[in-house]
């Protein structure tokens, strides 16, 4: 449990804010953030979803390769990785001691190992995918495939709030902790400074759904004179906005490399 | 000419509201005008403001009745959309119109949404008005707050209005900064031919700035003049709890004959230069017991590119009871982490911070928090419960003070906030939230107390008001340390000001010692009250710091001289 | 009537408003708890699993279709794409199952100030949403694993953890994180957060019920949510396998029939129930306005 205090005094709330946005944006140099957002779209609806089916275990570890190298390739920052890694195993992990119980044997390890690497192909195609598109690029390729103007604004406007509204959280929440006062003892298990924290965690937003309440007000009243509702319905500005978005050699380069080492695996193994 | 914006017999109700907040209001405004709106709180400046956009009546679907024409164009007949290509508005709260993650993308929204091929071209532009030209490629969260309230202006500007409002354009900026702004509305004024209205409390702006004034009160328009005329009623404006510039004051209290003054400029020649009545400054008290102390302290914290940014350089600093400290500089200068560091939320990198002996790396913020309080600049952040009341009484009530409900009660009435008890913070005005939070950080008993900008964002009789509160503290307190732009604030409260200056503290003494200093003041980017620099300029050797002490001692020398202005 | 209904009517930018509010601060909270570390008391997984109270709170005070939506997009851009964590096609099905949870159990609540309705609606909320969830999660090892029965114990294996965190979620999250929050912030907001808004607070005069505010379009529109779950998880994960075994199908399409009829029976009825109550209503309505003429 001492772990946990730990981890929780190292994830300060400035580290999170820095590893965030080192997230959105810091993978502007990548091959990968070059592309299209088109090209990571096909890419990736071959890779999100044909895993599932293929139960070759050979091609499955092939393709798992290749996903590790492109997440290489799109210099993923540590934390994503071991947020991935730890849910990756705990569903695992579970799955077999519970099988175990119900009369399984060490040959339930197979099929979930297999399991576990089709999970982990997947998962690693979306994160360097979505990985590999800042915000801005993620919501022009969105409003390319059509997907409702609203959901590319809240995403630029996510990012933009987010330093913001993380901070806010933050300042509430130490109030609470510093006119609080931490159980003295902290009972078994921890149990009793958790549910202290917990506690405030979420009395934090009642604050906060007050003051954000009090911003979408004058967002909203500026987004109607900057007018974005003008925006949102008319195709012309859509083609202004994505008037930037080519498909380049690099990118047909990119697809048709994939499917070649793709396809050599399924010849070959 | 024919007038650029005309108000006839406009009424309007908020929905829900008992009242209405503009009753049968009358006003016409002419192009290239620059013209300031002065009033109390709920006199309904910003309303009047959002009648030109059409937000009302579009938007806010109140009653409304009566006839706003901007630019030939009737409000009610056109939408906001149309109406906002012609005027431009800046909210008191711009952090939340800005809605992209980057600067350039931002400025160039408006245009892009509203279909202009040229968007690129046109935010760039604006960007360029406002100074902004070398920032566009940054995130929002790299700029100071001045700069995101430029990027608010050039976003707006980058629809190019006609005309520009801005609901209190310097609000939170330290006077360098503030000038700044000012600079740059009067370019835009001046050069571009653009219609400014600007809501503003600091009449000294308004003086230098601009042509005329409007004065609201209570849903009507009770008189709009030319800026000197205006500035000169200091009865109305008194009573409507507005304070013309200092100089002004002074010359209106030393019954100068004809127009009173309302510039620096303008007050030199009126006042007599002769050798004012000698004062004994106040004396520093012995020195008491140390209760922090900064031993050669570095600060530094992690950027977004992950490179460490340096932002407190060798600190050492020993502040003792009975000091009551001003801490001045620009924005930026390491004045919130000073005193942060003092909290123990943040840890010095390198060197000690001490608070009553103890090192702060050793010892967690809640144990620090019964000595020290700091007081967020917004109060907003302050306020965790759902009343007035149990917000105070929250500190003690964890800590099962016996009696505290009588404590929360004396507490509640010296900061006059009994009727208020049961409101939700959130819901108060400015100088209530103000109050509020104070009360907040009176109840925890503490030795030290911290203030980050107690009076930024106050109209100017709130301000007085708070100072006066403030005054009342020393005696419940054993060190109180002020971290402010506003000179006044530091000249009344403080028996030693530290100014600090790109994150070293490049001075620490008395009033006189900072406001004498020419070259300090310049480096710092600190402007000393206007009263100081008319004393200055009119050769006293102990300058006045305030209307006051100025009203006193011209008027001893006038006696004794038998001189009279 | 009219001038009731119309009380209630939002403005464009109204809804607006509801809906960046509430994507904001769902997206934040799911940042956060995604960020909180989990504890494991053996198999046992206490996790904050999520703050359900806000959706749930905004979806009761304020249009629930807006909150609704918000509130699931603010998850996937604050605690999967921000995160780096999006799960690409998997995120659809999140987005219907929460939404549509959280939609229903706004609309449940016809007076915000009725503590009993309101601690209904929160369970219902989480109880829905865990039920699509944990359906499509065992869905997702039937497809996965080849030949899943052959492998002694993953079956029920994964049908006993996935009841278990159903159990868990439902009594541990939905009580902590859903239930008692809601019960808390509702009281405390309504009145106070809708003016900030521009708004008016929902009263009961409103009228604001399930009947007449779903209609059977809204209905028709949640049942195919519902069912465009399923098929989507159906059709992505089990659609195009050329080599599927013949006996693995049969168990398959068993259980994927057990769960649509369960739906889809749920569905009708509920359908029904509302047609019903509002037909008898209109006819109400109709019959007194014949009376007026007369």
């Amino acid at each position: 449990m001492e772990y946990t205090r730990k981890l929780a005094d190292k994830l300060s709330v400035e580290q999170v804010k820095i590893e965030l946005l080192n997230t959105a944006y810091g993978n502007g140099d990548t091959f990968l953030a070059k592309l299209d957002p088109r090209t990571l779209f096909l890419w990736y609806l071959f890779f999100g979803i044909v895993p599932w089916f293929v139960h070759d275990t050979g091609v499955l570890i092939g393709m798992c390769l290749f996903m590790v190298i492109t997440t290489y390739m799109a210099k993923i920052s540590p934390l994503i990785i071991f947020i991935l890694c730890l849910g990756l195993l705990g569903q695992g992990g579970y799955l077999l001691v519970v099988s175990l119980l119900f009369g399984g044997d060490w040959s339930t390890m197979l099929p979930l190992l297999v399991l576990t690497v089709k999970l982990s192909t997947i998962s690693l195609a979306s994160i360097t995918v979505f990985c590999s598109m800042n915000p801005d690029k993620l919501s022009d390729g969105l409003l390319k495939i059509k997907v409702p103007g609203q959901v590319s604004f809240s995403i630029a406007y996510g990012y933009r709030m987010l330093p913001t509204l993380l901070e806010e959280y933050h300042h509430v929440f130490q109030s609470f902790r510093l006119r609080g006062k931490a159980p003295e003892k902290h009972g078994f298990l921890y149990i009793r400074s958790i549910a202290y924290f917990v506690k405030i965690a979420m009395l934090s937003f009642y604050p906060l759904l007050l003051s954000t309440a009090k911003r979408a007000r004058t967002t909203v009243e500026a987004l109607e004179t900057k007018g974005s509702m003008y925006g949102f319905n008319h195709p012309e500005v859509k083609k202004l906005k994505l008037a930037s978005l080519s498909m380049k050699r690099q990118d047909y380069l990119f697809l048709i490399g994939s499917a070649v080492y793709v396809t050599g695996l399924f010849i070959l193994i | 000419m024919t007038a650029h914006i005309e108000i006839k017999n406009v009424t309007f109700q908020y929905p829900g509201a008992e009242q209405p907040v503009l009753n049968n209001v009358n006003l016409s405004m002419e192009k290239g005008d620059f013209i300031a709106i002065l009033g109390g709180n709920g006199s309904g400046k910003s309303t009047l403001c959002k009648l030109l956009n059409g937000l009302i009546p579009h938007y806010y679907v109140g009653d409304f009745s009566g006839e706003v024409t901007v630019n030939g164009y009737n409000t009610y007949e056109h939408k906001v959309a149309d109406l906002s290509k012609h005027v431009g508005y800046v909210y008191q709260d711009f952090e939340n119109q800005i809605v992209s993650p980057r600067v350039l993308e931002d400025a160039s929204f408006a245009p892009l949404h509203y279909g202009f091929a040229d968007f690129h071209e046109r935010g760039l532009k604006a960007l360029k008005l406002v100074g902004l030209e070398e920032q566009q490629d940054a995130f929002i969260w790299q700029l100071s707050g001045g700069q995101k309230h430029l990027l608010a202006l050039a976003s707006v500007l980058s629809l190019n209005p006609d005309i520009i409002i801005m609901d209190e354009p310097v609000a939170q900026l330290d006077p360098h900064h503030a000038k700044d702004i000012y600079d740059i509305l009067t370019e835009l004024n001046q050069v571009h031919g653009k219609t400014i209205i600007v809501i503003e409390h600091h009449t000294e702006f308004v003086a230098s700035y601009a042509k005329k004034v409007v004065l609201m009160e209570q849903g009507n328009i009770h008189f709009s003049l030319p800026v000197a005329e205006a500035l000169n009623q200091v009865d109305t404006l008194h009573r409507h709890h507005i304070y013309p510039p200092q100089v002004t004051q002074a010359a209106r209290e030393k019954g100068v004959e004809g127009r009173l003054p309302i510039t620096l400029e303008e007050g030199y020649s009126l006042f007599s230069n002769a050798e004012p009545k000698e004062v004994t400054d106040i004396p520093f008290g012995e020195q008491k017991e140390a209760i922090v102390s900064f031993e050669n302290v570095n600060f530094a914290y992690k950027t977004i590119t992950r490179e460490k940014r340096q932002v407190l350089h060798e600190i050492d600093c020993t502040i003792h009871e009975g000091d009551y400290i001003a801490l001045v500089g620009n924005n930026g200068a390491g004045k919130s982490s000073f005193m942060r560091l003092m909290t123990g939320l943040v840890k010095a990198s390198v060197g000690e911070v001490l608070v009553d002996g103890e090192n702060t790396k050793d010892v967690p913020p809640e144990y620090l928090a019964e000595k020290v309080t700091y007081i967020h600049q917004n109060p907003d952040q302050m306020f965790i419960e759902d009343c007035v009341e149990k917000d105070v009484a929250f500190f003690m009530k964890s800590r099962k003070i016996k009696d505290y409900q009588s404590k929360v009660e004396t507490l509640l009435e010296q900061f006059e906030l009994t009727d208020l008890a049961d409101r939700d913070s959130r819901l108060l005005s400015g100088g209530q939230q103000r109050r509020a939070s104070l009360a907040i950080g009176v109840g925890m008993n503490p030795e030290i107390m911290l203030l980050d900008e107690p009076t930024a964002n106050l109209d100017i009789a709130t301000r007085k008001h708070i100072t006066r509160i403030l005054d009342g503290l020393k005696n419940q307190l054993k060190t109180v340390v002020i971290a402010t732009h506003d000179m006044q604030l530091a000249c009344e409260f403080a028996n030693r000001i530290i100014v600090m200056h790109e994150g070293r503290m490049i001075h620490d003494g008395d009033r006189a010692s900072v406001f004498q200093n020419y070259r300090l003041l310049e480096k710092a980017g600190l402007v000393p009250p206007q009263i100081f620099s008319l004393t200055k300029s009119l050769g006293w050797k102990e300058p006045a710091y305030t209307v006051n002490e100025f009203i006193e001692r011209y008027q001893r020398e006038e006696v004794d001289n038998g001189v009279y202005a | 009537m009219t001038t009731v209904n119309k009380r209630y009517t939002l403005t464009q930018s109204q809804k607006m408003m509801v809906f960046i509010l509430s994507m904001s601060l769902y997206g934040l909270s799911n940042m956060i708890t995604e960020l909180v570390p989990s504890v494991n008391l053996g198999p046992i997984e206490l996790s904050i699993e999520y703050f359900a109270f806000i959706p749930l709170t905004l979806c009761i005070l304020f249009h629930p279709l807006y909150a609704a939506i918000g509130a699931s997009l603010g998850e996937i851009i604050f605690g999967e794409l921000m995160l780096g964590q999006f799960g690409g096609f998997g995120e659809l099905e999140k987005f219907i199952a929460f939404s549509l949870a959280m939609y229903v159990a706004g609309t449940f609540v016809r007076d915000p100030r009725n503590k009993m309705q309101v601690g209904i609606a929160a369970m219902l909320g989480v109880i829905i949403h865990q039920l699509i969830s944990v359906t499509v999660d065992i869905l997702k090892v039937w497809v996965g694993v080849e030949e899943l029965e052959a492998v002694p114990g993953l079956a029920e294996s994964v049908v006993v953890v996935e009841g278990f965190s159903f159990l868990n979620d439902v009594l541990f999250s939905g009580i902590l994180f859903a239930l008692l929050p809601t019960l808390y912030l509702v009281p405390r907001l309504y009145g106070k957060i809708e003016p900030l808004l521009g708004m008016k607070p929902r009263d009961r005069n409103d009228r604001y019920s399930l009947a007449e505010i779903i209609g059977p379009r809204l209905i028709v529109i949640g049942f195919l949510l519902a069912a465009a779950a399923f098929i989507f998880e159906y059709l992505s994960e089990a659609g195009f396998n050329v080599e599927w075994e013949a006996d693995f199908l049969d168990m398959f399409g068993d259980w994927f029939i057990w769960v649509s009829i369960g739906v889809a029976l749920l569905v009708v009825i509920t359908t029904i129930i509302v047609m019903v109550k509002k037909k008898s209503k209109t006819d109400v309505t109709k019959k007194q306005e014949d009376k007026i003429p007369s």
